[in-house]
């Protein structure tokens, strides 16, 4: 009868990568919700028959093949999860899953999925036991707390500018446009003038500058950072070109070859990591070495893991932490480290994988190769490729999805204000585009706005 | 002694919330008394007399829609009526009166007197009568003892209040009025949360003795809008005009020079005043490079000669009140009638209550209006109604209700109140509710009157008139959605004029309403389409269903996304600690909200969605996962 008569049930469709990125020949994406089905039609062309596995192409928004792979539907109530669930296997890489899941979540209604969700929904829908409540609880614990990590990491650098300067000046329109909505006697009308307009196409053009570098991939594949750090002539450069495959850095006997910040970026399992070899680190009357020094120390702490080269023919055995305590002192709080103990060949100690002084310690030789695979089934380790279906690929997924979706509200908005001058309606579009946004940097309350407007205008009667 | 009847409700105080109220009970058939320490100010306008503003207009359509008396006063109480707004949409447009103090107070006083199951009684409450954790009924200042069901507390800022006027204060009400000491010294002793709060009011002034003609005159609008679904605007009396001047870079200095005698910039006051509505003091301080601040001249009524400015609170000393006054244009030689002063007063943590607005400690117990940190008659008025139904039902045995914020501002207000709480006086502002679009005064009839008349609160008039208009938008909708035009239609002719571009394809009168240009009523003028509806509520509701459709689908969309745990119920002695992986800090929030369901827990700030899962698996676990009804 009216719009306020309203109906219940309708939940959401969510959607994630269900198995870890990056292992293995195959990668799963799960989608559970009442739009499974529609979903499956816009990239599969058709709903697969219920339970039988068929293969078929993985297509993506302008009906391109992205990949093919298996494709599975369980209707409700007879899936994991208890609602309608569509399973899409495919063998891309990260990068070719992360197309696929761009398709799905771009679909209206359909959203990535919180970590843990899936679990979480297959327990409240009786689909688990009760006694597994613990282990669903742990899972939602560590892969959010995971997913906060990831988070963190995708907002570094440029990006993370980017955003929160966007996030500002978002707040900053809003303040002026609820502010002249909820207090016309206040002679602050700020949707008659065109002060509104222009800042809205000032947002509009820098979220297009942002949208435009990840959808050359320049973001998503922006991928992790691990900076090589450690005394000089360690074997840090050795390391890089090793794991590069190229000759990237000139490798000496002599001490301080390396003076600046050199940087490769590899590919595991398709995944991109950025490897940094950095000056060694000492002391050092030299000037040039001295900024080069600096620069790696900056390296360190903008990392997200690092490897702390050890010279096996020298140090080998001993705590790093006992033999250099400045060293911890001055990493960040919480970084990763991992002792790479290098030399292997001329130290004669066995190549392996150890847990030293509760660090995770590889010995290797960065000449021979020796090891280095060894170092390679590590990082991924550390990436967040195994254990946990939240990597930082999923988190920048997330992060330009919000960015996507506030972008289209910011366009809409502009429309309805040319068009309509419609200022309610903008209001509403900048809301939502609000929420999009508060996805990456956090909550911000209709409280916090009010907040904003009355330390902005003089308000009040 | 005990009084001889005993009653189904008992609502004590006779403001804005304990005005609605009691009646909202009568109304629902409930044996209802009304207990005030003064039948004379029943219905007083202790602030500013002007109801409605934006929000605030949205409150007072929900309280008429659900029967409750403030529109219908106004309507007939309101020297100046405008619609603010009305160059922006239909969701964010709000009526606002300034009203007779005494036309409203009479019209008030006149309805409560007649109003069929009600009785009105004069004596301060001094005590409640609990019966273990319940309510029983009242007792007065000379011990007569009241038996009720259900008590419903709207005492105001009555409670406890302090009044400063420069570096004097004194115990006191409203101004001219005693606090309720007694009872508030009673409540403290409950297991309630109290705080302080703090607001004020403006010196009065003489209008014999301002300038007018230096001032800038604001009429009302023209037709007068009404407040009431069922007003008329030959309810309204005579019309005025309300004026506007402003303070200058003197009366600023004055301000400054007796700042050293300030009550709260000299720290003697503690309570908490609203950011939106500065003391002229706060003003000048806060945004010092300001040389000028607006003042509304607002007429207290046709029958008096006082004036309220609005935009001078002040709790400065009187000397000072006096010159800073006097340096304002128009107002050179004015005479202040009653001196400005703040007021701090007590009230209780609305995270104490339910949905329901029922004490989550002491059953039975209701509380309304400014007892709970709200401001405005308004926000007050909606309040009382909402308590007084759910005291109702409660003396009849049946499920409270609430409106949801999806479903009025009524709904936003008791949700932020009960789960969020308050620093400040809460006041109402559109940009509280996220649903605004959906949340509009033209159609808050159709958001709550067919509950309201489920609840009993909606006479038959109102009923046969509002089942009258559904009908007619629904005809209409389905006639113009009939009704087809192609490029080479005769009706083009007209019509092509009114569009920004020409119709190119086939098109229904719906899809060409739906455009931003067109207004139904031109649209009707063209032969082929007209006539339209007489019924103007209505035909303004097809114009805005159509071309707020999109917007309207989005959040309805949205809310059908919230509603999966919404009502989710969350035992009340729930013991939030013992769910491991929660973080210290989301049980502290938790445990001092004491969210009733999980959409409550979620709006809480700071808690997470990982939080709340882990909240659903516990629950479930532990067999306690059920939906409220």
């Amino acid at each position: 009868m009216s719009e306020s008569s309203l109906s219940t049930s309708h939940l959401e469709t969510i959607a994630a990568q269900a198995t870890p990125p990056g292992r293995g020949g195959v990668g799963i994406i799960r989608i559970s919700g009442p739009l499974a089905s529609l979903v499956a039609e816009q990239v599969l062309g058709k709903v697969p028959a219920v339970r039988k596995a068929e293969y078929l192409s993985f297509r993506d928004e302008n009906q391109n093949v992205i990949d093919q792979g298996i494709a599975l539907f369980f209707k409700a109530p007879n899936s994991f999860t208890g609602e309608d669930v569509l399973e899409l296997q495919g063998h891309g890489g990260p990068v070719i899953l992360d197309m696929l899941l761009k398709h799905v979540v771009s679909i209206n209604k359909v959203r990535m999925a919180r970590p843990g969700e899936f679990s979480e929904q297959a327990f409240l829908n009786d689909k688990l036991d009760l006694t597994q409540a613990e282990a669903i609880a742990d899972l939602i614990n560590s892969s959010s707390e995971q997913a906060a990590r990831c988070a963190l990491h995708s907002l570094q650098g440029d990006f993370s500018k980017l955003v929160h300067q966007l996030v500002d000046d978002v707040i900053h329109l809003r303040m002026y446009v609820e502010a002249a909505i909820d207090f016309p006697e206040e002679e602050i009308d700020f949707l008659a003038d065109s002060k509104i307009n222009n800042d809205l196409k000032a947002i509009i053009a820098s979220v297009d500058g942002v949208m435009a570098k990840a959808q050359q991939g320049a973001i998503i594949r922006e991928g992790m950072r691990v900076v090589i750090a450690g005394r000089p002539n360690a074997g840090k450069s050795s390391l890089l070109n090793a794991l590069s495959g190229k000759e990237s850095a000139i490798v000496t006997d002599i001490e301080g070859t390396t003076r600046d910040v050199l940087s490769e970026q590899i590919h595991i399992d398709g995944m991109p990591l950025h490897i940094i070899d950095t000056a060694g680190l000492r002391e050092s009357p030299d000037k040039v070495e001295q900024i080069g020094i600096e620069r790696a120390w900056k390296e360190i702490e903008q990392a997200d893991r690092v490897l702390l080269m050890i010279d096996s023919t020298k140090e080998a055995g001993d705590n790093p932490k006992a033999f250099w305590p400045e060293f911890f002192e001055r990493i960040p709080q919480n970084m990763g480290v991992t002792i790479v103990k290098n030399k292997a060949d001329v130290s004669g100690i066995a190549t392996g994988q150890t847990l030293e002084h509760g660090a995770p310690t590889i010995n290797l030789s960065a000449m021979t190769g020796e090891g280095v695979d060894l170092l390679t089934a590590h990082l991924k380790e550390c990436m967040g490729y195994e254990g946990s279906t939240e990597g930082g690929f999923m988190a920048r997924r997330r992060h330009l999805a919000a960015l996507e979706s506030a972008h289209q509200h910011l366009v809409s908005g502009l429309d309805q204000l040319e068009s309509f001058v419609a200022g309610e309606i903008l209001a509403e579009e900048l809301r939502i585009c609000q929420q999009h946004l508060n996805e990456i940097t956090g909550e911000f309350t209709s409280d916090d706005l009010l907040g904003q407007i009355f330390s902005s205008f003089c308000i009040g009667k | 002694m005990w009084y001889q009847d005993s009653f189904d409700v008992i609502v004590v105080g006779g403001g804005h919330a304990g005005t609605e109220a009691s009646l909202a009970a009568a109304r629902m058939g409930c044996k209802t008394l009304l207990l005030t320490h003064n039948i004379d100010t029943l219905g007083a306008m202790s602030c500013n007399p002007a109801i409605g503003g934006i929000g605030k207009g949205h409150l007072v359509k929900e309280i008429d829609a659900l029967g409750g008396l403030m529109a219908e006063a106004i309507d007939h109480g309101g020297i100046q009526f405008r619609t603010l707004n009305s160059s922006k949409g239909p969701a964010v447009r709000a009526t606002r009166a300034q009203a007779d103090r005494l036309l409203y107070k009479n019209y008030v006083r006149n309805y409560l007197e007649n109003q069929e199951n009600l009785t009105i009684f004069q004596q301060p409450c001094d005590d409640l009568i609990m019966e273990n954790d319940r309510v029983v009924g009242v007792s007065t200042q000379m011990g007569l003892k009241f038996k009720g069901k259900s008590v419903v507390l709207t005492v105001g800022t009555f409670l406890a209040g302090q009044i400063h006027i420069g570096l004097n204060n004194y115990e006191g009400g409203r101004a001219g009025d005693p606090a309720s000491q007694n009872l508030a010294d009673r409540l403290r002793d409950m297991p309630f949360r109290i705080d302080r709060l703090k607001t004020g009011t403006p010196p009065r002034l003489d209008a014999r003795s301002l300038d007018f003609s230096v001032m800038q005159a604001q009429p009302g609008d023209f037709p007068t809008p009404t407040f009431s679904f069922m007003g008329k605007q030959s309810d309204h009396p005579q019309q005025i005009p309300c004026y506007i001047t402003h303070t200058n870079t003197q009366t600023h200095d004055i301000i400054r020079s007796g700042l050293d005698r300030s009550p709260m910039y000299t720290g003697v006051i503690e309570g908490v005043g609203p950011r939106y509505c500065p003391s002229i003091e706060d003003k000048i301080m806060r945004f010092s490079d300001k040389d000028s601040h607006q003042i509304f001249v607002e007429p207290e009524g046709l029958t008096t000669h006082e004036i309220y400015p609005n935009g001078i609170s002040t709790s400065l000393p009187f000397d000072v009140q006096m010159n800073l006054v006097r340096s304002i244009k128009g107002f050179e030689n004015a005479h202040i009638t009653r001196p400005g002063y703040a007021i701090e007063y007590d009230f209780f943590d609305p995270r104490d209550l339910k949905q329901t607005l029922e004490s989550k400690f002491v059953e039975n117990l209701f509380f309304a209006g400014q007892i709970n940190g709200t401001t405005g008659y308004e926000e007050a008025g909606a309040q009382g109604l909402i308590a007084g139904l759910n005291a109702a039902q409660r003396s009849q045995g049946k499920e409270g209700w609430t409106p949801g914020r999806e479903q009025a501002y009524m709904g936003v207000l008791i949700d932020d109140l009960s789960t969020l709480g308050t620093k400040e006086p809460y006041r109402m502002f559109t940009s509280r509710a996220e649903y605004r679009l959906l949340l509009r005064e033209d159609n808050a009839d159709i958001r709550l009157t067919e509950k309201g008349r489920e609840l009993g609160l909606v006479s038959d008039e109102r009923w046969q008139r509002f089942s009258e208009k559904l009908e007619n938008i629904e005809q209409e909708r389905q006639r113009i959605r009939g009704l087809w035009v192609q490029k080479d239609h005769p009706a083009t002719e007209q019509l092509n004029p009114m569009l920004k571009n020409p119709i190119s394809k086939d098109a229904n009168v719906e899809d060409l309403l739906r455009r931003p240009e067109t207004r139904y009523d031109d649209l009707m003028t063209i032969e082929a389409f007209g006539p339209g509806l007489n019924d103007k509520q209505a035909s303004e509701q097809v114009e805005i269903q159509v071309k707020y459709a999109g917007y309207i689908d989005r959040q309805l969309d949205e809310i059908d996304k919230k509603k999966r745990h919404e009502n989710t119920l969350i035992p009340g002695d729930f013991d939030f600690s013992k769910i491991s992986g929660l973080s210290n800090e989301v049980v502290a929030k938790l445990t001092e909200a004491r969210p009733e369901t999980i959409g409550k827990a979620s709006r809480i700030s700071g808690i997470t969605p990982a939080a709340i899962s882990l909240l659903l698996v516990y629950l479930k676990k532990h067999g306690l996962l059920r939906k409220s009804a």
